[in-house]
């Protein structure tokens, strides 16, 4: 859940250059340290977040957003995420449709909160069910895409395993 | 202090560091000092540490010290020494093993960031993860005995008569759960760079069920295997005390029972039993557990930690802090988040 993929890389360039290349000692291995610098500025000219990955979580919302509108009685002002009938084809665009759509969906929430007495309680099950399907989805759809945790080796500095 | 010294200085610059530190403690105690052997620790996600050494007589003979000191770009920034010091001053000769706690400012003309000068203490600090965790049972043991009544003497000890009764005025049983929800949530506001639907329910659902606490006690709100430092089977520091706070014990009993801190085993802290920790913790501070405080107190432990990946992200990503184990930790936010759902799955 890193948030934007350029900074990302930025920080690992930085990192490499200033907390890591100054330490270490040999041609080879500095050499090395730059090759993996420069591979990183190349990859940043090219690289996005996959659709797979983003459209994933737009179908989610899309899906929430479909049974948010079919609860009759929920209050027109309660926020709900928008989604285009066909998405837009940039990682850029996907992105901020996903992010647009997650800023509506904790609006839902704490509004929810803030709104309880306006909220028939046939309504507001029937919204709490939808924000729990979407958050479900998504949050397994994230550790699906999430590699193996390191935090071993990150504390010990070495292999494991 | 000279005009020099009013300008900021690089943190890792070891040599205007010492300068600078030789100096205030000079004025402090009201004697010439010379360190010898600064060198930054790799330790830590956020205070940046550093041993170092002064002549003898030392400070009451000590003579190992440590600096923290609190980088504007650092984890929890902006940072106060405050409340470290006070706590550890407050918990002086009350049986929780820690670092005496010397000096401290939060004025970054001296140092060039908030600041604490304490003890150095020696020990090994066990770590919860993998095979490096592992330990013999008589060993495991002990320590767990010393790990569960640090914690109570911790939340016996008498802050109001401290110097943390000020920051303490106006934290009552009743409102100090709300308290901890405000303060997490603004952290939270203040570092996101996007939003986090689980979160705000995480945090919907804490606001509807806050608890009163029995008693109002010194949290040290990291307490886990991995925050002490032991020498063989004794425990001769808690560390860590940046997130230290007036609040519910209940709070530090949920922490160190997070299944982050278990390394796969059914030990709390990878140490002991849920049973036996609640026991003997009970039995030394004469409090109840209470199974609905703690459901509360491990959501909003998984709030914390959330927020505080999040908090990575953004060190990382915004104010350039190079180092990877921030990431990582961005990594973690979707689990952590996960695991709030599941503990949510029954109640909500």
């Amino acid at each position: 859940m890193n948030h934007s993929l350029e900074s990302l890389f930025d920080g690992i360039i930085e990192t490499l250059r200033i907390e890591i290349l100054p330490k270490l000692d040999g041609e080879f291995v500095r050499g090395q340290a730059f090759g993996a610098i420069y591979a990183l500025k190349s990859l940043k000219l090219r690289v996005s977040w996959s659709p797979e990955f983003l459209v994933e979580q737009l179908d989610a919302l899309k899906a929430c957003a479909e049974q948010l509108a079919a609860i009759k009685n929920l209050p027109a002002a309660a926020p709900r995420p928008i989604l285009p009938d066909n998405y837009p084809h940039t990682a850029q665009q996907l992105e901020q449709l996903r992010n647009d759509g997650d800023d509506a969906m904790s609006a839902l929430i704490v509004w929810r909160g803030t709104h309880k007495a306006e909220i028939p309680a046939d309504a507001a099950a029937a919204a709490n069910h939808a924000i729990k399907t979407y958050i479900h989805r998504q949050l397994k759809h994230e550790l699906k895409t999430s590699a193996k945790p390191m935090f071993a080796e990150i504390s010990l500095g070495k292999e494991i395993g | 202090m000279d005009q020099a010294a009013d300008l900021p200085i690089a943190l890792d610059n070891e040599d205007a560091l010492s300068a600078r530190l030789e100096a205030f403690l000079a004025t402090q105690l009201g004697r010439p000092v010379k360190i010898t052997a600064l060198k930054r620790f790799a330790v830590g996600y956020s205070w940046i540490t550093h041993g170092f050494r002064i002549a003898a007589p030392g400070i009451g003979g000590v003579i190992d010290l440590i600096l923290r000191l609190g980088p504007s770009y650092g984890l929890f920034a902006p940072y106060s020494a405050a409340p470290e010091y006070l706590s550890l001053k407050a918990i002086e000769n009350q049986n929780v093993p820690a670092p005496k706690a010397y000096f401290w400012s939060d004025d970054p003309a001296i140092l060039g960031a908030p600041f604490s000068v304490t003890e150095l203490v020696r020990g090994e600090a066990p770590i919860p993860w993998g095979e490096a965790g592992n330990m013999p049972d008589p060993l495991r043991d002990s320590l767990a005995t010393q790990f569960t009544d640090a914690l109570a003497a911790l939340h016996n000890a008498d802050w109001q008569i401290s110097g943390l009764a000020a920051l303490g005025a106006g934290v009552t049983n009743e409102n100090v759960a709300g308290l901890q929800i405000k303060a997490w949530e603004h952290n939270y506001r203040r570092w996101t760079l996007r939003s986090y639907p689980m979160f705000e329910f995480g945090l919907q659902w804490l606001k509807e069920h806050e608890p009163v606490a029995q008693r109002v006690s010194i949290i040290h709100g990291d307490y886990r295997l991995g925050n002490f430092l032991a020498v063989g089977d004794k425990i001769t520091a808690i560390l860590d005390w940046e997130l230290v706070h007036l609040g519910d014990p209940h709070e530090d009993l949920a922490w160190a029972c997070l299944p982050q801190y278990r390394g796969g085993t059914n030990l709390m802290s990878r140490l002991i039993t849920r049973e036996d920790l609640y026991s003997r913790y009970m039995a030394k501070t004469g409090l109840t557990i209470d199974e609905k405080t703690m459901l509360f107190y491990e959501i909003f432990s998984l709030i914390k930690l959330a927020a505080t990946h999040i908090a990575a992200v953004s060190v990382f990503e915004r104010n350039h802090f190079h180092d990877m184990r921030m990431p990582a930790m961005g990594t973690q936010i979707a689990p952590v988040l996960r695991q709030m759902e599941k503990a949510l799955e029954a109640v909500t």
